[in-house]
């Protein structure tokens, strides 16, 4: 200990940076705030987020002198109707709005508390304008959240999570980089191929790998996003709930505008051409690669298997099940990305196939409890999900995707379902 | 090493700047003063080969930091450090005060030997620029300032390195919240209902 001695003023020497990983924000930090504990170094201070603007946030958050990328603060949860349990983060300029799902955060396998992530939009909703201005929104460990597991508990856990809402949270803001833009553009993806993101692209390989963080599935995600209607934290307009109803990927994949990635769709094929995977899809989740540059589809199913030891358990039986894997992706050939849309739009538009459509989706996920709440999603949704598209397509483009399918899947015996679903359904050519 | 020897609190970590590493440690290093808290250790870098610094240098969540003699040779004892691309300046308030050169280790003979995974930034000052100080301490004025530099080393496989630290553990956001937050951007797309 040297020249650390602090009275109030946090000295920091040169070249260090705070810089806590999410365990030590909520087990060491939002503990002790909670407990009304003093902390070493006044490192995150108390935020009225109400009367912060995020741009003042950097003033206001600062830790000594050294160039800060992100900025730490405990924000006191403030309802926003007395009775309600939603919190206002609304500021004189704007608000912040949530996106995603809450991420729960495990130490050690055991789980200490929830990540929300929110949005800055200016102006007032719902006519915000979204701003790059990222919160990362910390709680303590609420159980409220594992709707998945325990449906039956959402009653319950509504009065957890009414219970917890006023409660102090640690934030982490940052400014979000907009490098995914960058690399992702089209001038650059061709140049990039994945051999030069394993070679040369460390850099890239960082970011695009960071979202490994194991565990947590992105498909897990995105179903649960879809199926976000029992998300504890409701949003009253109708739409909210189902925003992945097809609709919007539907969207997402044709129009090109959602995520830079989706630009670089190759062409649908039939399976014994290879095709180009992107640069990003490279990037195998859990930080590993697929083959480097070509990948056969045919080889596909045993690649995602490999990866995913969970997805099937491999014996005598898995030859079949890599089969019918295969099967779904050499029988439906998909000319191109325009015979794509138009079957989404004869499934959206064509009220009785659709509900079919619905009703084998939901005959593939019945007896899967892990499914469940996206079934009751999906079958409320005024238009069902045309899933085997959706996961066409990602299969073919969207290595970290698609792994995360396999991820997804029933990790006992139903296997089978999946196959037999995309079989059965109806595909014009 | 490191978090221990400076007494802060959880969640501070070594993640320095390239010119702090040359304006705070690299130069005072040079120029004979005294460095608070001083937690770099010298080492003779030709004497180790990078999986052999832990425990010896100062680690930075996968990456080593160490002084060193320069070493014209930039041999060690399996191998070799290759320069890799243009040396890159590094400035503070707009002055040049010192250089960034990158290198990656072969194993093997030299020039035939195998590239790795292993990256050093090798920090130097450019020439006089602590003149003005150690002259007045003696004769080694010249040398002094050439003779030092501050490697950084790490395993670029193993999300070290310059974007590696800093910005994950969720200070960035994900590839899957980005898909997300693209979905917010259909969301204000209203749909008939």
């Amino acid at each position: 200990m040297s020249s650390l001695s602090v009275n109030g003023q946090a000295r920091v020497p040169p070249g260090f940076r705070f810089h806590p990983t999410e365990e030590e924000l909520l087990n060491y930090y939002l503990r002790k705030k909670v407990a009304c504990e003093k902390i070493d170094l006044d490192v995150i201070r108390d935020v009225d987020l109400n009367k912060l603007e995020p741009w003042d946030i950097q003033e206001k958050c600062r830790i000594g002198s050294t160039p800060q990328n992100d900025w730490y603060f405990f924000s006191h949860k403030d309802k926003k109707y007395p009775t309600g349990t939603r919190t206002n983060r609304a500021t004189a300029a704007g608000f912040w709005k949530a996106t995603g799902r809450d991420k729960v955060i495990y130490t050690n396998f055991k789980r200490i508390g929830m990540r929300k992530t929110l949005v800055f939009y200016k102006g007032r909703a719902p006519h915000g304008q979204k701003s790059d201005w990222i919160m990362h929104e910390y709680r303590l460990e609420d159980h409220s959240a594992d709707q998945i597991n325990s449906q039956s508990n959402i009653g319950a856990a509504g009065g957890v999570e009414s219970a917890q809402e006023d409660g102090w949270v640690v934030c982490r803001v940052f400014k979000k980089k907009n490098h995914h833009k960058a690399i992702d553009s089209p001038n650059n993806s061709s140049s990039v191929t994945s051999g030069d993101v394993m070679n040369g692209g460390a850099g890239q390989m960082v970011q695009y790998s960071s979202t490994s963080n194991g565990g947590d599935g992105a498909l897990d995600q995105i179903l649960q996003y879809m199926g976000r209607t029992c998300k504890q934290e409701k949003e009253p307009s109708s739409n909210k709930g189902l925003r992945f109803d097809g609709r919007e990927m539907l969207a997402d994949t044709s129009t090109t505008t959602a995520h830079e990635r989706f630009m670089q769709l190759p062409p649908l094929e039939s399976p014994c051409s290879t095709v180009v995977v992107p640069p990003a899809g490279s990037i195998q989740h859990g930080g590993r690669y697929a083959a480097p540059d070509h990948v056969q589809i045919g080889h596909y199913s045993e690649n995602i298997n490999i990866i995913n030891p969970l997805s099937i358990p491999y014996g005598s039986d898995d030859q079949a099940a890599g089969t019918h894997h295969q099967h779904h992706l050499h029988h439906h050939h998909l000319g191109d990305w325009a015979t794509l849309d138009r079957l989404v739009a004869s499934h959206l538009n064509g009220g009785e196939e659709a509900a079919e459509t619905s009703k084998q989706l939901a005959s593939c996920f019945n007896g899967d409890p892990s499914f469940s709440s996206f079934c009751s999603a999906a079958s409320d949704s005024e238009i069902p999900f045309p899933s085997h598209l959706i996961r066409s397509s990602i299969n073919n483009h969207n290595d970290e995707l698609a792994d995360l399918w396999t991820f997804a899947r029933p990790a006992s015996s139903s296997s089978d379902h999946f196959p037999s679903c995309t079989t059965q359904t109806p595909l014009p050519n | 090493m490191g978090d221990d020897n400076v007494n802060l609190p959880p969640g501070f970590r070594f993640y320095p700047t390239d010119q702090e590493l040359v304006v705070h440690f690299l130069y005072r290093k040079a120029a004979r003063l005294p460095c608070h808290p001083d937690f770099i250790p010298d080492l003779n870098m030709d004497k180790f080969d990078p999986w052999d610094l832990e425990g010896k240098a100062l680690a930075g969540d996968n990456q080593w930091y160490f002084f060193s003699r320069r070493s014209e040779s930039h041999t060690s004892p399996s191998g070799y450090w290759k320069s890799m691309g243009a040396d890159e300046p590094v400035s503070c308030d707009n002055n040049l005060v010192g250089v960034k050169k990158s290198l990656v280790f072969h194993i093997g003979e030299h020039p035939v030997g195998t590239k790795t995974n292993w990256v050093m930034d090798e920090y130097h000052l450019l020439e006089g620029a602590t003149s003005s100080r150690s002259s007045r301490r003696g004769g080694t004025r010249k040398s002094a300032s050439r003779e030092w530099v501050l490697c950084r080393v790490y395993d670029r496989s193993n999300g070290g390195g310059d974007s590696g630290g800093f910005y994950d553990d969720g200070a960035e956001l994900s590839c899957l919240d980005e898909v997300f937050l693209s979905l917010d951007d259909l969301d204000e797309i209203s749909l008939p209902n």
